[in-house]
């Protein structure tokens, strides 16, 4: 259950450990992924570190159209493991939203808000169907019962997050990257990624832009068992765009866990889907005939 | 005899022509149709009069067909080879369409205008956006076309354009005014076909084009190369610009190669580039080329595999990084497509009076934008009359006018619209002026598309004088489209003092490359080994003929007369020419005139002349830029000749004879037209080694074995006449001057004469120094050891007794030969290994509409 203190400020140490392994060698390796924590109102990079063995001909930064740090990686000495590891100090202070304040609008009004209010591109860019968000009428449907235009604003975010935690069970392996949203709808299992993306079909086909936040949860074990090292995972979950002050307030919404995000969400990157924050893609010269690739991720508080 | 009225029209196509064009019923809304030669203050009448009087509509006719065989032998090529469509040839009509100077000057100016508006566009779509935060673009048209590329956010050509390069498809209305109604701007292509269609008309109508004042197209050339080359990063002082290609199966590969070459740049794949700390390299073995431009023929979502599709074979990965960090420009930039867009198109006119206070001087079709609830209503009430154009142009989703759709079709698009209306736009159609085209029904009248092609450079934009014409394929149709058998019309612009003539004749191909050849770019792997082949076979194409017209003239002589000495030498000889061409397999059934005639021209038997000469022409397409342009009427001779096999009891001695001509014509080309750089240090390197390998194997199988002296004097004569060597042999003789026997002669003068350019010794000499040409000192040293072979030749010795020691000596040259490919293959031929995409799945994502 999330409390009060989940809210307030934190610090963690979060390392991500992406290792892959050829079975023969690689002559060339680009790689493009988000190795740092983004800065945001409610969390501070205190230090990130990237570590790649073997060492990289380039590493470059850009802020990428969604401002986020994406890096560029090139590999050109030969090899048969690629270990890229990145080690971040965060620390994170989010406070509660106030869903009940929301309440003040509806659906509707929020919509409306969002065309005439908020920036042109940034509602337009957060709106659109992608491939992975598609609107399709199942979408449509589905949201249509949950974001009805009269419906006060806050209930129906509550209510959205609730009822995609009810309808739908988290099973990795469910789903792949190709798995379209109505098949989702009619499988009703997935991981975060499938959460998040629903979330985001629903919000967006009555009007409120959402976005695409990519990250990490801390995990607690379960009592008295100890916590196991690189058992932590890459996390994601939507964010939605409500009338507030100047262009607008983001609200992080975890429909996985049927909450808000709290201090315990670290945020790496956001974008329309996920293919706009994938968080390590690659293309590789090889004659390689199998690879294999392992994911380790720590998400460690360090004031606890 | 008194002449019918139908005689009348008859002996004047013209008249005839008129008599359509002013008795046809009106366009699609009754509004007159203008034609191009009788619309008033048109300029077309008098050139078109003058063609077509001095012509005649059988010397049109043979015009046209004379047309299709000159595009023929340039090997004009229109259509993906791949994916199971077939490459057709280039159509293009004799007759021009000419445009008047005033009219062409004004329509530049309109063009420009237009260019320096979405130049505009461009800098802010992939900048501060502020047209879309402004409306003055609905944000939807731009952000929801999938020609806006968020990766390349913020990525600027270091030039003062960030639009280098423009194609605009343009139509007259009714009142003959020019309307543009669609932007090709992601790639453009078409101006080297407009190139290739002047040079085939300009010499199917020789006098007219002499004597008539025109604005020439190379000027326009020449500007692009110094536009791409100004378009370099900041600071780089030799450019070096490439033009990257989808490959030689593209829809568009010939337009692409002949521009590479109108241009003087190198033609590359990706297969010939690299990333390396984030610039853009020519793969090479002995050197590294950086690029700076990349003249991009690669659709934008295929270029780079890392950022846009993961599945591209055609593109680089880190290219996109590359021009972010300024280090490549690449034209038109990475993104550009999403001008393509009937939707930008719609509000061009909005922008260019929000940034420059002006009315466009070109209307663009007029249309409506579904996203406006006013103007959709329109277009759902007017359906039936409209083009119907959803703003990106997909695979399931086309433009459609919407008269041809069905009820069920109609009520899809309507719904369609109602769901996503800012997708949607829709336009007036355009009536369309028609041109004449020659066809055996006289002259018949077709709608007329020009696609103008214009370049950014200083201030402004210059544009190709005219451009690429294109016609219906047939009387009744708007739709004009390569894909749908469109015909290419030269269009020809009358030069004023504005409009300038110049020194550059059109038809003349001056290809004089506009760098000094030290300056030429690195030879990627897959050109070298290309240039390599296209040298190996046509040796091979050639010796091989050689061997079969003389083993076919011994044929002729002894093959009726079995058990005879002839006929041994026959089987010796036939023997010999399969193992030189290592064709085994041979059925002891199948009579000697049988297999020559088989190794001619069995296209699929490799070792047959027709074999070598499909891989001689294959390799040539994709090395075209390297290769002069004569080559190809030489090569289209050669597969004519190979066309017409005599029937079997006809002489195969007249086909061998033209097969022969040409391949000397192509050994011509090869040593009298091309630059002595590393292109030709590959390509002839490549002949020298095959022909050292196949004089080497002629010589062992005819000489290298103890025979009766009769059939062994017979054989030995033979490989000499194959070998062209077999006068010098009786000079020889008879002079006293070399040895006696032929079989010491042979050996002389076909292994170790350095003098004799048929020798052995005297190819592995040119091999060594083309070794050091291309920088392979390595191979030139192995290659000098062997010729050191050759020097302490004992001739004596090697033809004594069974000749077991020319045995051996063939033996190890050949050796030496084929390894010595084999190490150039692995340190010059050198492909990318596999490219793959980790983690895998990030391949198989859903790939939308594109």
């Amino acid at each position: 259950m999330q409390t009060d203190d989940d809210f307030g400020p934190r610090r963690y140490q979060v390392r991500h450990r992406t290792t892959y392994t050829y079975s023969d060698d690689v002559t060339g390796c680009y790689e493009r992924g988000f190795l740092a924590p983004r800065a945001t109102p409610a969390q501070r990079v205190v230090s990130n570190d990237v570590r790649i063995v073997p060492e990289p001909d380039l590493v470059a930064t850009h802020v990428d159209h969604f401002g986020n740090r994406s890096y560029y990686v090139e590999v050109r000495t030969d090899h048969r493991v690629l270990e890229v590891e990145k080690t971040s100090i965060i620390e994170v202070d989010r406070p509660r939203p106030d869903l009940d304040a929301l309440d003040r609008w509806t659906v509707a009004d929020a919509a409306e808000w969002a065309r005439v209010a908020a920036d042109p591109v940034l509602r337009v860019d957060h709106l659109l169907p992608t491939t992975l968000v598609s609107h399709d009428d199942e979408v449509r449907s589905y949201a249509a019962a949950i974001l009805p235009p009269d419906r006060p604003l806050g209930q129906a975010l509550r209510g959205l997050v609730g009822t995609l935690h009810r309808d739908f069970t988290y099973r990795s392996g469910a789903t792949t990257v190709r798995t379209t949203l109505p098949e989702l709808l009619s499988q009703r299992a997935g991981v975060c990624q499938d959460f998040a993306h629903l979330a985001l079909g629903c919000l967006r086909s009555v009007g409120l832009p959402a976005r695409y936040v990519s990250g990490y949860l801390e995990t607690t074990p379960p009592p008295g068992a100890e916590r196991l090292e690189g058992a932590d995972a890459s996390h994601a979950w939507a964010s939605v765009l409500v009338p507030g002050p100047a262009a607008g307030t983001w609200v992080d919404l975890d429909p996985t866990n049927d909450q808000v995000a709290d201090s315990r969400y670290l945020v790496t990157a956001w974008g329309r889907d996920f293919r706009d924050v994938s968080p390590l893609k690659g293309v590789v010269f090889t004659e390689a005939a199998t690879s294999t690739l392992e994911v380790g991720v720590d998400v460690v508080r360090l004031d606890a | 005899m008194t002449a019918t009225p139908d005689d009348a029209i008859a002996a004047s196509p013209l008249e005839d022509y008129r008599h359509r064009v002013t008795t046809r019923p009106g366009g699609r809304d009754g509004a007159e149709v203008p034609d191009e030669v009788f619309r008033a203050g048109g300029a077309s009448q008098d050139l078109v009069a003058a063609a077509v009087g001095a012509l005649g509509m059988s010397g049109l006719l043979t015009a046209r067909a004379e047309a299709r065989r000159l595009i023929d032998a340039d090997g004009i090529r229109y259509g993906a080879a791949e994916d199971g469509g077939q490459a057709r040839d280039w159509i293009v009509d004799p007759l021009p369409v000419v445009l008047g100077s005033a009219e062409w000057l004004s329509l530049e100016r309109s063009l420009e205008q237009r260019a320096l508006v979405l130049d505009a566009v461009l800098g802010d779509l992939y900048g501060a956006r502020t047209l879309l935060r402004r409306g003055v673009v609905p944000p939807e048209v731009v952000l929801g076309h999938p020609g806006f590329l968020r990766q390349a956010d913020g990525i600027r050509l270091p030039g003062r354009r960030q639009l280098v390069l423009t194609g605009t498809d343009l139509g007259r209305d009714s009142d003959g005014n020019w309307v543009a109604f669609g932007d090709r701007l992601g790639a453009p292509s078409g101006a080297g076909y407009a190139m290739a269609t002047r040079r085939i008309t300009s010499r199917l109508l020789p006098g007219l084009h002499r004597s008539t004042r025109l604005a020439r197209m190379r000027p326009f050339f020449h500007t692009m190369t110094h536009a791409l080359r100004e378009a370099a990063p900041v600071g780089v002082h030799n450019p070096q610009v490439v033009l990257l290609s989808p490959g030689s199966g593209s829809e568009t590969a010939y337009d692409q190669s002949f521009l590479a070459t109108l241009l003087g740049f190198p033609l590359v794949e990706a297969e010939d580039l690299v990333v390396r700390e984030g610039r853009v390299w020519i793969r090479s073995t002995n050197r590294s080329d950086a690029v700076d431009v990349v003249l991009r023929r690669v659709d934008a979502d295929f270029a780079d595999p890392l950022e846009l599709r993961p599945d591209s074979r055609l593109g680089l990965p880190g290219l996109l990084e590359a021009s972010r960090r300024g280090t490549v420009a690449v034209a038109n930039p990475l993104g550009a497509g999403v001008l393509e867009n009937p939707g930008v198109a719609h509000f061009l006119p909005a922008v260019s009076r929000a940034l420059f206070g002006e009315e466009p001087a070109l209307p663009g079709a007029s249309s409506y934008w579904c996203g406006d609830p006013a103007e959709r209503s329109h277009v759902l009430a007017h359906l039936q009359e409209l083009v119907i154009k959803p703003i990106a142009r997909g695979r399931s989703i086309s433009a459609r006018p919407g008269w041809e759709l069905t009820a069920e079709e109609r009520e899809l698009t309507r719904r369609r619209i109602e769901a996503e209306p800012w997708a949607w736009v829709a336009q007036e159609p355009l009536t369309m002026s028609t041109v004449p085209v020659v066809t055996p029904h006289g002259l018949e009248s077709r709608r007329f598309v020009l696609r103008t092609f214009g370049v950014a450079r200083g201030e402004g934009y210059h544009f190709l004088p005219g451009g690429l014409g294109r016609v219906a394929p047939d009387e009744a149709s708007y739709l004009i489209a390569n894909a749908a058998g469109a015909l290419a019309k030269d269009v020809w612009v009358l030069a004023s003092d504005e409009t300038g003539t110049s020194w550059s004749d059109d038809r003349l191909l001056d290809l004089r490359p506009p760098l000094a050849s030290e300056d030429a770019a690195a030879l990627a792997p897959r050109a070298a080994s290309a240039l390599y082949w296209v040298g190996r076979y046509a040796e091979r194409a050639e010796a091989t003929a050689r061997v079969i017209r003389v083993v076919d003239d011994l044929v002729e002589d002894h093959a009726s007369w079995p058990g005879t000495p002839g006929a041994a030498a026959v089987q010796v000889m036939v023997d010999g020419l399969l193992a030189m061409t290592s064709t085994t397999g041979r059925s002891g059934a199948e009579p000697p005139d049988q297999v020559l005639r088989r190794l001619v021209g069995d296209q699929r038997r490799p070792g047959s002349v027709a074999f070598a000469v499909a891989g001689l022409v294959r390799g040539a397409q994709d090395v075209r830029d390297h290769l002069s342009y004569d080559i190809w009427h030489v090569l289209n001779r050669i597969e004519r000749a190979l066309d017409d096999e005599p029937a079997e009891d006809r002489p195969l001695q007249p086909q061998l004879y033209r097969v022969l001509e040409s391949m000397l014509a192509v050994h011509g080309v090869i040593a009298e037209n091309m630059v002595r750089d590393e292109s030709w240090g590959y390509l002839d390197g490549g002949l020298r080694l095959e022909r050292a390998l196949l004089t080497t194997a002629l010589v062992r199988a005819a000489v290298a074995q103890e025979r009766p002296p009769i059939i062994d004097g017979q054989v030995t004569e033979a490989a000499l006449e194959a070998c062209d060597s077999i006068i010098t042999h009786r000079r020889r003789v008879a002079t006293g001057e070399g040895p006696a026997w032929p079989v010491h002669s042979a050996v002389e003068l076909l292994l170790r004469d350095p003098a004799n350019p048929r020798s052995v010794a005297f190819s592995v000499e040119r091999l060594v120094e083309r070794f050091q040409l291309i920088g392979a000192p390595v191979l030139a040293a192995e290659g000098a050891e062997l010729l050191a072979l050759f020097r302490d030749m004992d001739v004596d010795r090697l033809c004594a007794d069974d000749r077991s020691g020319l045995l051996a000596a063939c033996d190890q040259v050949t050796q030496s030969l084929r390894g010595m490919s084999d190490r150039l293959t692995a340190s010059h031929f050198r492909r990318k290994p596999t490219q793959q995409v980790v983690p895998a799945d990030w391949a198989v994502a859903r790939i939308g509409d594109t």
